[in-house]
């Protein structure tokens, strides 16, 4: 079985500050991490892997995404390849999702392509189907566990409406797969396979010409209009009375936070 | 996109055809979701909202429903804001299968050219609307939590959260047609329903023959064990302090705890009254924890305890005393009672 | 110049130091109220090959070198010492021994299981009778035929009780002393006759065990001297030697991890209407503390830089261990002073670290015997030769 994990690169929240109050974001300390639900995703790909099966990592990125790629082959990945151009600047989810099916053509498509759900930055949702469709594959989001047989998948994803409800499904391969982060906790690196990433593997760069892509397939289709905060939350707001009158307050203040559903 | 069918149209003399953007395209759609025989609440939130997005620009509301004996919802669409509603009523549809919700849809879509497309954020939604979207070559605004429209060049603009919700970001597809969005639950008002609403209900005809889906439902009540959520990384934390009293109350704060989806911890009173176990004590000695949420219970909430809280994201503390250092740190501060009010808050969750 | 630590190494750092907050932190203070050693821990840190960290691929290790090794033992030191000091002198003593003068047939047979961490290492030199003065070790080895009988007893052995192998040093002429007298023995611990005494009561490293083995009558094969016979000495200063720059890694760990709690809690405790951050007195502290830790981080990676390209390096490495105590011992004293009454609770933290650090001015060569190497190491240009 031939698996392809698309990761992304981003920036470490913990090293950005978010003040509502100044309606600006500080980048306190300039450092990039695998995207959480890029790593949950090479993590289900290494849990499904059998001795026969390589595990492909690809990465959109700037050329510091090398390291993303690094990682995932010390995590255990077969294989990497880093998908860079100035070209890709002004990428929105489109245009990457042409570019990393480009790339996936070009390694000559996957049984199994598998994604995180949401990426913790900017993250939109929708790398997985926007796949599936584009490469004519079956799709399963917000999976929670998997297995695969004889070509079929069976994946357990979230489904209705209620907090901890579920359904099981089986698709057809090949199938696009996005991944609930929480559910597959990413391994620990092996300290020998961090070594090798750097010395032992090649990590080919390609391009827009390599790819094929032309100026059309980088034009997005989302433009950016602005950005915004939310209002900065009040401290020490204290609330006095009934206990039902308080607690319903407090509840309708969780509910306008999204902090319950 | 095909825009050729405009060269009868806008012919130049001078060049080539004037490409007009986003003409022919026209009126907004709701692709409307049920679940046993009744419609989401997401779904109408997402009503109300072209709703009002169609009054702002004249246009109509389609809804669009797909699924097996789905034609008596038809009268609910219509009651909740849909002019006209376009139904496909087979049992190859009852449960959802991308591939063929995507064909379907989008031949609609080619057909009556809406001009913008809406759905619920809801799973189903999540799982469709990207793969429409990449079928349709259109940008997809999804998990909006504000729609607006910018009347000035008939945009809509859509706005979400971003960096989990530490900013939101506003964008547009200028370009591309259907301008697309999926709608947050939760964030867009059920609207009224309007009890004779005018409009038609008209049932597509469809030969699913050749569609073949690669999904199968095997199991609508499936269960998943997650992994445990160490207390450091948990997203919800709810605490006792020496002030819940004893281990009756204590056990309100489990409650509360459960009913939240979130972690027990408490302050080191709490441990040395024999309640929690030295790895769930919050703050200096013990654990440094930076949830979402954070409801400490009968907890003083001095620097001992606090300093191991300070990086929770939203505060709720419960305590008689309301000069308690942590009910100046708070983000809510209930005066009161734990064991009162706790029991109260259990009660407002349930209904 | 380059200061910047190759990539894999940041990748190394990244990981280790999750793998530290997640396995290692949690149980510092529970081994230490237990006094037991973290067994579960060693066996997690083996299946990502970190008890093997400095040692080649080709031998089971991880291919880590000084550097990488040096990065473990930070980590390592900033969480936890007791671990550090179990892993240390494991990776640091116990195996590297091995590593420096095994043969091939000797490392394949115990150097790869150690550096697997399927077997576990330890360093029998020191006697009742010889600390600093190591030479006036009595442990005696007998040849008998194909062996060697060991008898005698080494006390204060890091991880002497749940070792599978000690090297072990034993004389082997009385009359030629230090200097052609003593050889060095690979002994594993499961051979009759090898047994363990008592255990030490300690003020720190409680989560380590440090023992007393006593040899009665122990055979070792002839195919388990290590290194030249008779040339024991020499093949224990050079692991002592390299072992240096790794324990001063350890204790810039633990520096660094008491000047970043001394800033946070100076940043939340308010006195005085302020937080104490903004009092000079604090702040001075915590500048002094930063100073250090710059000094000594620039002095650690450097030493492990000349070890990994193969240049000398006794004078750093025992300024590392001797800076390094001492660079720790300021700061975590420090950090107490600022926890004030916090810092000296059981409660906390601070004072596990503080009863830990002080023995690092004390093992693997006190830093009075440190200073004599520097001294030596600095005279000998000169012709100068200092006595002992």
């Amino acid at each position: 079985m031939k698996i392809i994990v698309p990761i992304k690169q981003i920036l470490d929240p913990s090293g950005m500050t978010f003040r509502r109050d100044k309606e600006r974001m500080f980048i306190n300390r300039e450092e990039y991490i695998v995207d959480p639900a890029s790593k949950a995703a090479i993590e289900a790909a290494l849990q499904l892997k059998g001795d026969d099966d390589t595990l492909i990592a690809i990465s959109m990125g700037l050329p510091q995404a090398d390291d993303a790629l690094r990682e995932a082959l010390a995590m255990g990945c077969d294989e990497a390849f880093l998908l860079c151009d100035n070209a890709f600047e002004n990428a929105d989810i489109t245009v990457t999702t042409s570019i990393l099916v480009a790339a996936i053509l070009k390694l000559g498509g996957a049984d199994l392509i598998v994604t995180g759900h949401q990426s913790a930055d900017t993250g939109s949702g929708q790398i997985g189907p926007r796949l599936a469709e584009a490469l004519g594959y079956a799709q399963v989001t917000d999976v929670s566990a998997m297995s695969t047989e004889d070509g079929v998948l069976q994946a357990t994803r979230r489904w209705g409406t209620a907090e901890a409800a579920y359904a099981t499904v089986e698709a057809v391969l090949p199938a696009v797969v996005a991944v609930t982060p929480e559910a597959f906790p990413p391994r620990y690196a092996h300290g020998a396979r961090i070594m090798s990433a750097y010395r032992d593997w090649d990590v080919p760069v390609w391009d827009m010409a390599y790819l094929g892509l032309d100026e059309a397939a980088l034009a997005p289709l989302l433009a950016f209009r602005r950005e915004g905060f939310p209002p900065p939350l009040e401290v020490g707001e204290r609330f006095h009375g009934d206990p039902a009158d308080v607690a319903q307050e407090a509840v309708m203040a969780l509910k306008l936070q999204k902090l319950i559903g | 996109m095909d825009f050729s069918y405009l060269d009868d149209w806008t012919e130049d003399e001078a060049g080539g055809p004037v490409e007009e953007i986003g003409e022919g395209y026209r009126n907004i759609w709701v692709v409307a979701e049920n679940s046993n025989r009744t419609l989401l609440p997401a779904t109408l939130g997402v009503m109300g909202q072209a709703r009002e997005l169609a009054d702002m620009i004249g246009v109509y509301v389609y809804a669009v429903l797909l699924g097996e004996d789905a034609e008596a919802l038809g009268q609910d669409l219509l009651a909740y804001g849909a002019d006209k509603v376009l139904i496909a009523d087979e049992p190859g549809l009852a449960e959802y299968r991308p591939g063929l919700y995507v064909q379907i849809v989008a031949d609609l879509v080619d057909q009556y050219r809406p001009e913008i497309l809406l759905m619920a954020a809801s799973p189903l939604g999540n799982d469709l609307a990207p793969r429409l979207a990449q079928r349709l070559n259109t940008g997809l605004m999804s998990h909006c939590i504000k729609l607006e429209l910018d009347m000035s060049e008939r945009l809509l603009l859509g706005t979400f959260a971003v960096f989990g919700g530490e900013m939101y970001h506003t964008v547009a597809c200028p370009q591309a047609r259907p301008q697309m969005a999926t709608l947050q639950p939760g964030y867009f008002r059920m609207p009224y329903p309007d009890t004779s609403p005018a409009g038609s209900v008209q049932t597509v005809d469809l030969d699913l023959g050749a569609v073949t889906g690669r999904l199968t439902w095997i199991d609508h009540a499936a269960s998943v064990a997650l992994p445990d959520v160490s207390l450091s990384k948990a997203k919800v934390v709810v605490s006792a302090g020496r002030g819940m009293g004893d281990a009756d109350g204590f056990a309100l704060v489990e409650q509360l705890a459960e009913a939240l989806g979130g972690v027990v911890a408490g302050s080191r009173g709490a441990f040395d009254a024999g309640w929690i176990a030295e790895e769930q004590i919050v703050g200096v000695g013990g654990v440094f924890i930076a949830p979402d949420l954070y409801i400490a219970c009968g907890v003083s909430g001095d620097i001992y305890h606090y300093f191991g809280a300070q990086d929770s994201k939203f505060v709720v503390a419960i305590n008689p005393d309301e000069h308690a250092p942590i009910m100046k740190a708070a983000n809510m501060a209930l005066v009161g009672d734990a064991r009162q009010i706790i029991p109260a808050i259990l009660d407002a969750l349930a209904n | 110049m380059d200061f910047s630590f190759p990539k894999e190494y940041q990748l190394f750092r990244r990981m280790v130091r999750e793998w530290v907050e997640n396995e290692v932190k949690p149980l510092a203070k529970v081994i230490d109220r237990e006094h037991r050693v973290p067994h579960e821990t060693i066996k997690k840190a083996a299946r990502l090959g970190l008890m093997g960290v400095p040692f080649p691929q080709k031998y089971g290790g991880m291919g880590g070198g000084e550097i990488g090794y040096c990065i473990l033992m930070e980590e390592l030191g900033r969480a936890c010492s007791s671990t550090g000091t179990v892993i240390g002198a494991h990776t640091g003593i116990g195996a590297m021994a091995l590593y420096l003068d095994g043969t091939e047939e000797q490392k394949q047979k115990y150097l790869v299981p150690m550096a697997q961490g399927t077997a576990i290492g330890a360093f029998g030199l020191t006697e009742a009778q010889a600390g600093s003065d190591a030479a006036a070790i009595k442990t005696t080895a007998v040849r008998d035929g194909d062996d060697y009988v060991l008898n005698g007893a080494k006390v204060f052995i890091t991880n002497g009780d749940i070792a599978d192998i000690i090297t072990t040093m034993a004389v082997t002429d009385p009359a030629l002393g230090a200097y052609g007298g003593i050889t060095a023995f690979i002994v594993e611990t499961d051979t009759p006759g090898f047994s363990i005494g008592s255990l030490e009561n300690k003020m720190g490293i409680r989560g380590s065990s440090t023992a007393e083995c006593v040899f009665q009558d122990v055979r070792v094969p002839k195919e388990n001297v290590l290194g030249q016979f008779g040339a024991g000495f020499l093949t224990f200063m050079k692991t002592l030697d390299i072992g240096r720059a790794s324990l001063g890694a350890a204790t810039l760990g633990g520096a660094q991890a008491a000047m970043e709690a001394s800033i946070q809690w100076a940043k939340a405790r308010e006195q005085f209407g302020a937080p104490i951050a903004t009092k000079q007195s604090i702040y001075f502290m915590i500048a002094d503390m930063a100073i250090d830790i710059e000094a000594l981080r620039s002095l650690i990676y450097r030493t492990a830089w000349l070890i990994d390209s193969g240049q000398p390096h006794i004078l750093e490495a025992a300024a590392c261990k001797t800076f390094g105590s001492e660079v720790s011992h300021r700061c975590i004293d420090r950090a107490m002073q600022i926890h004030g009454a916090l810092g000296y609770s059981r409660d906390h933290w601070i004072e596990l670290g503080w009863r830990d650090q002080r023995i690092s001015e004390i093992y693997e060569g006190t830093n009075e015997i440190q200073r004599i190497v520097i001294a030596a190491s600095l005279f000998r240009p000169h012709g100068l030769r200092i006595p002992t």
